[in-house]
């Protein structure tokens, strides 16, 4: 491990070398910017793990179900379990995808979730990301050249090989293809996540795809090369937003999207990963139900808690967070990547009453939580280790069988008083070790 | 899986034509560097000339710097250094990571030679980088025809560069065949009467120097 640290500046070096990298636009202008990698690994106990992959494993299949039920029949709605107005004024929820099955009722392929350990030793949940979430391929990447680097680190621990993430996502895509090649679209260079597209692309053997390769003839989706020959798709992993997916159905101005292709998916020709419409489960105030839906679907108790949230839609939790604001964090539901995250400890007595009043005004738009105070992680910072706040995210993929990635992104704040941790927000980032049970 | 779309043809073209046009100039202007210590101020005029390029440089160091390192000179190396590169991080799946990884320790070779006071000990490895990506492509870039295309837009750049910089009439023979021996490996639509005309004049004339104007205006139409 040590010999591991000692060259963290040569392992960014072949970082760079490599591209891994991430958009970033600053004043209206692109910048790609390298994605700090520190060489202390969180390092997760088999057993830990074990239970881990349990939880993760049942909040995903309750979400995959709950999708499948919400574009369906709705009876966690009619049950009484989730209020109509949170599914149905989320902005995930998209009434275009109402009555569509997707190919082997898979909705949620790859889930992102985010994690901290509490310092009682316990996992908390974060947040759900069931739409496009990203960063596999860093941890993929770095376990490459960190078995390079220090061989001796990896034969004196007994470390899962976490190289088989790409093999795990084409089995996936494979599971669902309806007849055809795979394809990964991408919005193109100049999207934060280019480098993923592109790595995953090349790892999975799929074709790298823009709007402008693909199009939709006789209710197929087709890739069409150079010499005018057209190769059927059979799965698509799009990197694009629901929005912008198809400007026949959603927003008529996307540049980027595919004319037609939710024909060809309302038909089961093709297989969109994930499937649109899943932001309805990601949202952050349907977090808050998650483990209603465990109960629910599954008669199970949830095995991994959310951290501690209140709904201000709700009279009385309202109440609470007005009365608490000052020690909660609050989160706009609409954000994502680290934005709209507001610590009632950091605001004047003026921005502490102005959001109250906001959150009397929209209650639906927000959420609170609990500060979890979450261990930190040591980080080098020159040649000091120094301690900061870090997450995990865990990518579930759900084919055949729903399965964990034995390993996921550890991401760091480098500063010492911020809980943010996201590349966008200057973030780095860390391999994630699970130990394999046959010690060395 | 042997699929290529139009877009990536376009890059792979012009990914050739740019790595091509670093290595080449890069090489011519190191020739140019050594002159420049006896020759008097102005020598890269006539250098400007021939490549086409506007003669924007007021002395010989201020032609060193903008025209080797200054991103906002369209003409730089390092500019079309740039252009490699954004043609190149779009074919990842197509190169590999491993010939990727030589374009950008190219762009960051350029980068690191800027700060340094003598800029050509260090651009010797952009040079090196260069050639580690072509040795790369040829033997990681799995599709045949990927790198056939790609080799047109090296051969493409090579004899255009050839014809502006004077090389030999040999040479001009060698590097036309080289680009009809991967044009004819392609399914490239192509100007066949351009093609043709362009064997005339590197093959058949006495001096071909006289027609070189006539046959680059051959070689852009040649896939545009």
């Amino acid at each position: 491990m040590k010999e591991l640290v000692e060259h963290t500046e040569g392992i960014n070096r072949l970082m760079a070398r490599y591209g891994v990298k991430f958009g970033i636009y600053k004043g209206g202008e692109f910048h790609e910017q390298l994605f700090p990698f520190d060489a202390i690994p969180r390092v997760i106990t088999h057993d830990d793990f074990q239970q881990l992959e349990k939880g993760l494993i049942q909040r995903v299949d309750a979400l995959n179900l709950f999708l499948n039920d919400i574009y369906s029949e709705k009876k966690i709605i009619k049950d009484g379990v989730i209020p109509e107005e949170f599914v149905f004024i989320s902005s995930g929820y998209l009434p275009q995808c109402e009555g569509i099955t997707p190919p082997k009722n898979i909705y949620s392929h790859i889930s992102g979730i985010d994690l901290v350990l509490g310092k009682d030793g316990e996992w908390y949940i974060l947040e759900d990301n069931l739409r496009i979430p990203s960063g596999a391929s860093y941890p993929m990447i770095a376990r490459e050249i960190c078995r390079r680097v220090s061989p001796a680190t990896f034969s004196n621990n007994s470390v899962v090989d976490n190289r088989n993430y790409a093999a795990m996502l084409r089995q996936t895509m494979d599971w669902v293809n309806t007849g055809g090649i795979p394809v990964i679209m991408t919005p193109g260079r100049y999207n934060a996540a280019y480098f993923e597209h592109s790595y995953l692309a090349e790892r999975t053997g799929s074709e790298l795809a823009t709007c402008t390769d693909l199009f939709v003839e006789d209710n197929y989706l087709y890739y069409r090369d150079y010499r005018e020959k057209k190769q059927k798709v059979g799965v698509i992993y799009r990197r694009i937003s629901d929005e912008y997916l198809d400007p026949m159905t959603f927003n008529p101005e996307s540049l980027i999207g595919i004319p037609n292709i939710m024909d060809v998916y309302r038909s089961g020709n093709v297989a969109i990963v994930n499937a649109p419409g899943n932001g309805v489960a990601d949202d952050k105030g349907i977090y808050y139900f998650v483990p209603k839906m465990i109960r629910y679907y599954l008669d199970q108790e949830p095995i991994l808690k959310n951290a501690p949230t209140y709904l201000p839609f709700y009279d009385e939790d309202r109440k609470y967070v007005l009365d608490n604001l000052e020690k909660l964090v609050v989160k706009d539901v609409a954000e994502a990547g680290g934005y709209g995250v507001i610590f009632g400890n950091e605001l004047s007595s003026e921005k502490l009453s102005e959001m109250k009043k906001l959150i009397e005004k929209e209650s639906r738009r927000f959420i609170a939580q609990e500060v979890v105070d979450f261990q930190d992680m040591e980080v080098m910072e020159g040649e000091d280790r120094v301690l900061r706040k870090a997450d995990l995210r865990a990518f579930v993929l759900s084919g055949e069988t729903t399965k964990v990635w034995p390993s996921g992104l550890t991401r760091f704040s480098r500063n010492a008083d911020s809980f943010v941790v996201n590349s966008s927000q200057g973030g780095g980032f860390k391999d994630t070790w699970v130990l394999s049970q046959w010690k060395k | 899986m042997g699929i290529i779309s139009m877009e990536k043809v376009d890059h792979l073209y012009w990914l050739g034509r740019y790595t091509e046009r670093v290595y080449t100039t890069l090489r011519v202007f190191f020739h140019i560097y050594d002159k420049m210590i006896e020759q008097p101020e102005g020598i890269y005029a006539k250098y400007c000339e021939r490549l086409n390029i506007p003669n924007i440089y007021t002395s010989n160091r201020q032609f060193v710097m903008s025209y080797l390192f200054n991103e906002d000179n369209p003409d730089s190396l390092r500019s079309n250094m740039e252009r490699a590169y954004d043609n190149a991080v779009v074919l990842r799946d197509e190169l590999s990571t491993t010939v990727l990884s030589y374009v950008h320790l190219a762009v960051g070779a350029f980068e690191g030679c800027r700060k340094t006071t003598a800029p050509l000990l260090e651009l010797q490895q952009v040079i090196d980088d260069l050639l580690a990506f072509w040795g790369g492509a040829d033997d990681y870039v799995e599709q045949e025809d990927c790198r056939n295309i790609l080799k047109c837009g090296k051969y493409v750049e090579r004899l255009d560069l050839c014809m502006r910089l004077d090389y030999h009439t040999e040479n001009l023979e060698k590097e036309y065949r080289k680009l009809c021996n991967r044009l004819g490996k392609t399914n490239l639509v192509y100007h066949e009467a351009s093609l043709n005309r362009l064997e005339e004049i590197i093959l058949r004339e006495e001096h071909p120097e006289q027609y070189y104007r006539e046959a680059l205006g051959c070689l852009g139409a040649l896939l545009a």
